[in-house]
């Protein structure tokens, strides 16, 4: 709440993986480029291939273009978009981790000299010296890997940091060496697939087979690599996160079950078009691999991302910046005394440093489907009990007036009209969206804090009536029914069919 | 919670040695890109004799890239660590125009890669060159324009706290253009300055580009020793505060440094030039740093990075310090195999 908040139309989601998924699609390759390179190059010179040499100078100028370029252009993105979405996170690592990226920095200075010497080097180096300065350049590659992660997988697993705020304690946290190897197989895996797009424009040859055949064998074997240390990833994240995340986090399972998908889509392809039918690995099936391998690198990330909700540092800090420190600050003296820079209007501030993090209005994460129809004090209950919601929000530490501000500031852009108006329903339908509004947020039939069997055993249309009178008295976080009678007559026709 | 949540408000090394990395960083950023800006305003604009042929104006072209990787990378260390010890005001500062900062990485990028569209033309230097480094330095200018007037809203917070109340979309570039734009001015002639003295440099064999570099020094220092005049004045009251500070005296001696190397550059001694030019360059660097303290301890933020706490990290620390003089012979390593082996 230190710092201002870009107000940007665009999901903040969206803005933060379009540029990182992109970058840490080329930064790993960058890695297992590298290693791809000098492995190759060193065959090829044993066995005094020419051709393959050749290729492999096609190769480095199309890794230095992609990488030196496009890979550290979006690198410095990931640096600025990340001070712009959350400087406050991003203040807490570099308060933390300035001698660890200082390091990483080091370690890029090297890699960058080494890949545009080892570029330039192909016309009249020696095979001994430039494969000196392609081993440097993969060593200091992986190098920067090894710090980053660190960095980042603090950011979920914080570990024993929380206690002590030791660097060694955060960095080498309870996700470090699984992730570690994890990217490292990505690594090696993307070595594989750009390899792979770069041979497929070759015209076809003996040659071309056994690049093809030598490029699946590299994808396939970061494969390998990934699937057991994806298992050890998942086991080394403590139980409260996973067993939250299975229990009410679609996001991050949806992601981590399509990113097997991806994988596995990826393993049959290499084996087909790697092995059984190489000769037919054309331009556009390799592109295909290639977004497949994307598509596996973004669902990763989202699950990694996703699942740390609703904290950016476990424990620690949550998406919006609240910091668990201060809570009963927050909790005295309200969030608005803690918000440094103002707009004027109170409830716009809170809402945008409250909510608008993980929240849009109508578009990622859109709130009018939720509160469209409602009321002011419902929507004030409901961002009071925020943590009982499912999908795992943070709680909501102010005060029950800044609450109430937030929801006058949501109210004014919300269509309101009746739920039966707004969507053109009557009798049970109605009671099903009634539910799904006004219910359904924190009590999922059949799923998360089901109370139907509680709720429907025995019930009949009075008892459920004097229930949804007395909603508000059952905890704290529960919101009053504040529906019209219209809905309430709807909802408990509803949940009689429910019960049948 | 029965214990305390680490405070994340300290910094882990002494501001010293911050400061002395933030500005020798900084001023290795500084002259790999007035490499790339002021080389480009030679190459492009330098009344060379037969250009196409000069075998000078194709050794930038064809060092442009790399250059560019140099400013990148060496411009990564310095924002690292001005944003360690000025987080609230440069953040804050970037926000209000996030959409224009945001737009810096990608129009380097599109820089770069009309650098390489130009170095690997084989006609030099031709139409499709011009047009590709015309572009390039277009986008450099942008990127100077955006961190000029971001950095100088950052040492301004009532100005930033203002333009925030009444827009948060991002979409906001500082209006306080008499604060900045003679700075920014006076560092892009300062660019083409030192871009006519690397000119000179890879150029002091052949006597046509010796010439030119030469002429753009001297008109380049002369602009850009009027435009920074100029900003002095536009400082107002912080006038006298420099006045008063060590920087007078570091931008005296900067100044006094600038006119030997003009002097020297005349005489054709290349190595006292290079000295006196280095040592100048530092000197702004480090006036600079110390105009943008003055800002902000004079402002609402009262900012003082002195009052810091400092909890040191010495391990990781002394890490960083070896891999630093690690990748300094790694490098030094590297080059030697390189030229050591070219024809």
């Amino acid at each position: 709440m230190n710092y201002p908040f870009w107000n940007v139309g665009i999901g903040y989601g969206v803005l933060m993986a379009s540029i990182a998924v992109i970058h840490v699609f080329v930064s790993h390759f960058a890695i297992g480029g590298g290693l791809y390179l000098v492995v190759a190059e060193t065959i090829a010179r044993r066995n005094q291939d020419e051709e393959k040499l050749n290729f492999l100078k096609k190769l480095s100028k199309f890794f230095v273009l992609v990488t030196v370029v496009f890979g550290a252009l979006t690198g410095v993105g990931i640096w600025f978009i990340i001070g712009l979405l959350n400087p406050a996170a991003t203040e807490v690592l570099i308060h933390n981790y300035v001698w660890g990226w200082a390091t990483e920095w080091t370690m890029f200075v090297t890699e960058i000299t080494a890949a545009i010497l080892y570029y330039y080097g192909w016309k009249h180096m020696s095979g001994r010296n430039h494969l000196i300065i392609g081993w440097i350049y993969f060593i200091a590659a992986w190098g920067s890997l090894f710090v980053i992660n660190g960095i980042i997988t603090f950011m979920l697993t914080p570990g024993e940091w929380i206690q002590t705020g030791n660097f060694w304690d955060g960095f080498f946290n309870p996700t470090f060496w699984s992730t570690l190897w994890l990217r490292t197989g990505v690594c090696i895996m993307l070595a594989g697939l750009y390899s792979l797009l770069v041979i497929s424009r070759e015209k076809p040859s003996d040659f071309k087979v056994s690049m093809v055949r030598f490029n699946a064998i590299w994808g396939l074997a970061g494969l390998l690599i990934m699937v057991p240390t994806m298992y050890w990833y998942w086991h080394a994240m403590p139980e409260t996160i996973t067993v939250t995340a299975l229990k009410m986090m679609p996001t991050p399972i949806k992601a981590l079950t399509a990113s097997f998908w991806n994988a596995g889509v990826i393993a049959l392809m290499l084996i087909i078009f790697g092995f059984i039918i190489p000769r037919r690995l054309h331009f556009i099936t390799a592109l295909v691999i290639m977004l497949l391998g994307l598509a596996w690198f973004g669902h990763f990330e989202w699950m990694r991302e996703s699942i740390r909700k609703p904290y950016v540092i476990t424990d620690y800090m949550y998406g919006n910046t609240v910091e668990v420190a201060k809570k009963d600050a927050y909790k005295k003296n309200g969030y608005l005394s803690e918000i440094k820079m103002r707009t004027g209007d109170d409830g716009k501030d809170l809402f945008l440093h409250s909510c608008r993090t993980c929240h849009t209005m109508s578009g990622y994460k859109p709130l009018k489907p939720a509160f469209d129809g409602t009321e002011k004090e419902f929507i004030q209950s409901v961002i009071m009990g925020a943590h009982k919601l499912k999908g795992n929000m943070p709680p909501f530490w102010g005060t029950k007036k800044e609450a109430g501000l937030i929801a006058d500031h949501i109210y004014k852009k919300l269509d309101q009209r009746d739920l039966s108006e707004i969507y053109t329903l009557t009798g049970k339908a109605l009671g099903a969206k009634v539910y799904e509004v006004r219910c359904g947020r924190c009590h999922e039939i059949g799923g998360y804090n089901d109370k139907s069997e509680v709720l429907l055993t025995g019930a009949t249309e009075e008892s459920l009536g004097m229930i949804l009178d007395m909603a508000g008295d059952f905890a704290p976080e529960m919101p009053a029914f504040t529906g019209n009678a219209q809905e309430k007559k709807a909802l408990i026709e509803y949940l009689l069919t429910v019960k049948e | 919670m029965l214990f305390t949540l680490p405070s994340y408000n300290f910094i882990s090394a002494p501001l010293w040695i911050v400061t002395v990395l933030h500005i020798v960083t900084l001023t290795l950023h500084f002259l790999a890109m007035n490499f790339m800006v002021g080389g480009l305003a030679i190459v492009l604009f330098g009344c060379f004799k037969n250009k196409q042929e000069n075998p000078v104006v194709e050794k930038f072209i064809r060092i442009f890239p790399s250059m560019m990787s140099a400013t990148v990378t060496l411009g990564v260390a310095p924002l690292l660590f001005v944003q360690l010890v000025y987080s609230k005001p440069i953040y804050a500062a970037t926000v209000t125009s996030a959409w224009f900062w945001l737009m810096i990485f990608m129009v380097a990028m599109m820089s770069y890669y009309f650098l390489y569209g130009a170095a690997f033309s084989t006609k030099f230097i031709g139409m499709k060159q011009r047009i590709y480094l015309t572009i390039a330095l277009m986008g450099f200018v942008y990127v100077s324009f955006v961190y000029s007037a971001t950095f100088a809203m950052g040492e301004h917070p009532d100005v930033y706290q203002a333009l925030y109340a009444g827009n948060q979309s991002g979409l906001v570039l500082n209006p306080d253009v008499f604060s900045y734009i003679f700075r920014w001015m006076h560092m892009l002639a300062g660019a083409v300055m030192v871009g006519g003295f690397f000119v000179v440099l890879l150029g002091r064999d052949n006597e046509q580009a010796f010439i030119v570099g030469r002429r753009f020094y001297l008109g380049a220092f002369l602009v850009s020793f009027a435009l920074g005049i100029a900003y002095l004045f536009a400082l107002k009251d912080i006038l006298r505060l420099i006045m008063r500070s060590p920087a007078i005296w570091i931008l005296t001696g900067s100044i006094a440094l600038s006119v030997l190397s003009v002097f020297w550059l005349y005489k054709r001694k290349i190595v006292l030039t290079s000295i006196a030019l280095l040592v100048s360059f530092v000197g702004m660097v480090i006036v600079r740093h110390i105009v943008r303290l003055i800002y902000l301890k004079g402002s609402a933020l009262a900012f003082d990075p002195a009052q810091i706490p400092f909890q040191p990290q010495w391990s990781i620390f002394i890490i960083f310090l070896v891999f630093f003089v690690v990748a300094i012979a790694a490098v030094a390593y590297m080059f030697k195999l390189f030229y050591g082996e070219q024809v």
